[in-house]
């Protein structure tokens, strides 16, 4: 119980934190007050080619409201409050019905024009901003769903939010809109949040706001969307445009000077990635999305230069990518491996159970390969030479066992006549028939203490001198239970 | 009367009502109290004022009839409010017509309580200021209402008056305000307390509660 309560403090940014070691040094005040106001966001990030929703009218005062040329406007349109908060006040369109002066909703009602005129003038008097201050509202283009995370949403426009701080994204959520959130992507209304792999751009875990009263930031995990006609596993989904939406966000903070900034980005079916808002406050949701605290990867990251974006992202992958493996993990019980991984060689007198053996022995750190089409793992000579097994090579180098054997049944007629007397008095555990270049040879096979993936253990190695393995270890079958290989990090 | 110390006998002496001063703790202790509260603990209220104001106002009107005037000012609002949504209107004007709806209620019950007491007799005797101070609760509730969700204010309510109530526990008990009238050193403790609980970077309690999952993927 201490300890996990240890582990949350180590690990997950909370509120109070949030405010002091980030927001307050990282985010100056001309840099928020960018941020709060969506019409100098979408300026700044013009400037910067970066694409956002097209401002059709802004208006910022009831004289401006009452001249407002309603024909001009397309038939799908978005209003919101200039200085919203939350997602509230913003109204989304669909089209107009035929003949009249109303506006479809997401929901399918309408809404007339004197009804959205009321709610302009909702938004003017300060109702949705922050302080309750006057505002102004903005007419801006719907934008229309990419056709693939159509399918994960209800009705509204997913976004993804990605947390950026000293130059490096530090984590990022898919947000899907829900029957419940009103086609909405906030999280308190309701909305989906599921975690991104930053490295591969892979959807993780899934979450949503428990129906609880009191306990109103509690989630509960899911695994398929919500209130859809066919609802679909919403892990293994592949974000388009990863590392576009990566760069992107970068380029958000180092234009509005945001040290620490949560982007929002949608997919849009024609313009690809467009830039919603960013947020100088963004919540802390996002680690409840991904399952993993925000503090040590912020920690992680505080002192690194950062020289450009492109060493930005990859720093992020590689100290945060991985979480697809995780994910896969947690799922199936079985850990994903490189096909290529580095491996620790113990001295073969290691007790590798005991953590005091393993410090006083030898060990050594070599590559090995995980080849699925091996049972027995395989291990070159001159290492297991080195690990103690010099002497028992010599006696085997001198029981003149033939060079090779015509067919595995000699080759076993010969191991069943000899094994015994080539084994006794020598660390040799028993002989193996294999094919050796091309040939069919009987080999010594050896016990290894080694560690793979923080799993220690010792097992059978054949020792095996084939002239087209580069690498000194070859783990076979018998020692890839419970592993899953991935092929994609050869090198 | 209790005997007062030299320094709390010099401010009485100096234009300061015991009235005031009391007032004036109690202030500074129930800001301490929604300074926890929100830092320590993280339970919302309406801001910090709200709390404070109830909390002097359940003083002087007792914590029985304060909370049942609150009851009738949040039902007020509400009933008010679920049926003022209705009709196409501007923000403020919606506001000032909630305030009227509630008077009216505020009035209503006042006769009913005069007809049928139901254990809240005596309530003519209560200052009157007590009460519009817990009517202006309404204010917040319902701009709350309005710009987030009726779960999200009367959770805020619910906080809002569950410090009020510590609050004023901690500013009636008899002991503890002469204590407070005769320490008056206690005030730029409070202050430093506010200062540190300012500098606490550490996690709140519901926070727990809201990241547990570190611990589960332990368990697993």
């Amino acid at each position: 119980m201490k300890n996990s309560f240890q582990k949350i403090n180590k690990e997950v940014l909370g509120l109070n934190r949030r405010n002091q070691d980030y927001i307050r040094p990282y985010n100056f005040p001309s840099s928020k007050a960018i941020a709060d106001n969506k019409i100098l966001t979408k300026r700044i990030l013009r400037k910067e080619l970066i694409e956002t929703p097209e401002v059709y009218k802004l208006i910022r005062d009831k004289k401006q409201l009452e001249f407002l040329d309603w024909d001009s406007l397309p038939k799908s349109f978005v209003i919101k409050p200039n200085k919203g908060t939350g997602g509230n006040g913003i109204i989304v369109f669909y089209g107009k019905r035929k003949g009249e002066n109303e506006w479809i909703r997401p929901s399918g009602t309408s809404m007339s024009k004197r009804d959205i005129i009321l709610h302009i003038e909702n938004i003017l008097e300060g109702r949705f901003s922050m302080g309750s201050k006057k505002d102004s509202a903005i007419i801006e283009e719907r934008v229309k769903i990419d056709p693939l995370l159509k399918q994960y949403s209800y009705k509204g426009v997913p976004d993804i939010r990605i947390i950026c701080f000293n130059k490096v994204p530090v984590m990022a959520m898919l947000r899907l809109p829900t029957k419940k959130s009103d086609g909405k992507a906030n999280l308190h209304s309701g909305a989906i949040c599921t975690g991104i792999d930053i490295g591969t751009g892979i959807t993780t875990y899934s979450m949503h706001m428990k129906k609880s009263p009191f306990l109103s930031d509690t989630y509960e995990m899911i695994d398929t969307t919500l209130d859809l006609k066919q609802n679909k596993p919403l892990s293994g989904i592949q974000i388009p445009f990863w590392n576009e939406l990566l760069e992107i966000a970068l380029k958000c903070q180092k234009v509005s000077g945001l040290g620490y900034i949560g982007v929002d980005i949608a997919l849009d079916a024609e313009k690809g990635p467009v830039v919603f808002e960013i947020n100088a406050r963004p919540g802390l949701g996002i680690q409840v999305a991904n399952q993993t605290g925000l503090r040590w990867r912020l920690e992680k990251i505080e002192d690194i230069k950062i020289k450009s974006i492109k060493h930005g992202i990859r720093v992020a992958k590689n100290l945060f990518g991985g979480e697809v493996e995780e994910s896969i993990e947690a799922i199936s019980g079985r850990k994903v491996i490189n096909i290529t991984e580095k491996i620790y060689i113990y001295d073969k007198k290691t007790d590798i159970t005991k953590s005091s053996s393993r410090k006083k022995n030898n060990k050594e750190l070599v590559r090995a390969f995980m080849d699925t089409g091996v049972l027995t793992s395989r291990i070159d000579p001159k290492l297991a030479n080195r690990i103690g097994y010099l002497k028992a090579h010599k006696k085997f180098d001198k029981s003149n066992i033939p060079e090779n054997f015509n067919t595995f049944k000699k080759a076993q007629e010969y191991i069943d006549k000899n094994e015994k007397m080539i084994c006794k008095d020598t660390d040799i555990k028993r002989l193996a028939k294999i094919i050796e270049d091309g040939e069919i040879r009987v080999r010594p096979v050896f016990d290894v203490p080694f560690k793979m993936s923080k799993e220690y253990k010792t097992s059978e190695f054949i020792s095996s001198k084939s002239s087209d393995n580069i690498y000194p270890i070859t783990i076979g079958r018998a020692d890839l239970f419970g592993y899953l290989i991935d092929t994609s990090n050869t090198f | 009367m209790f005997e007062t110390t030299k320094i709390t006998e010099w401010i009485l002496n100096h234009g300061i009502s015991q009235t005031l001063l009391e007032i004036i703790i109690a202030m500074c202790i129930v800001a301490t109290i929604v300074s926890i509260t929100r830092y320590i603990i993280g339970s919302k209220t309406y801001g910090i004022y709200a709390p404070i104001i109830l909390a002097i106002a359940y003083s002087y009107t007792g914590l029985r009839y304060g909370l049942a005037v609150t009851f009738v000012v949040v039902l007020g609002s509400l009933i008010s409010y679920s049926i003022l949504k209705k009709i196409r209107m501007h923000y403020i004007t919606r506001i000032a017509t909630n305030y009227t709806v509630i008077s009216i209620v505020l009035i209503a019950f006042f006769i009913l309580i005069h007809r049928f007491p139901l254990g809240l007799e005596n309530m003519s005797n209560i200052p009157p200021l007590a009460f519009i101070s817990i009517a202006a609760l309404s204010d917040f509730f319902i701009k709350q209402y309005i710009k987030k969700s009726l779960k999200t204010s009367l959770v805020t309510l619910l906080g809002t008056v569950s410090v009020a109530i510590i609050g004023w526990f901690v500013i009636t008990r008899e002991t503890f305000s002469n204590f407070a009238l005769n320490n008056l050193w206690i005030i730029p403790i409070l202050a430093v307390l506010n200062v540190l609980l300012g500098m606490y970077k550490g996690l709140r309690f519901k926070d727990y509660f809201r990241f547990g999952f570190t611990a589960k993927e332990d368990e697993k």
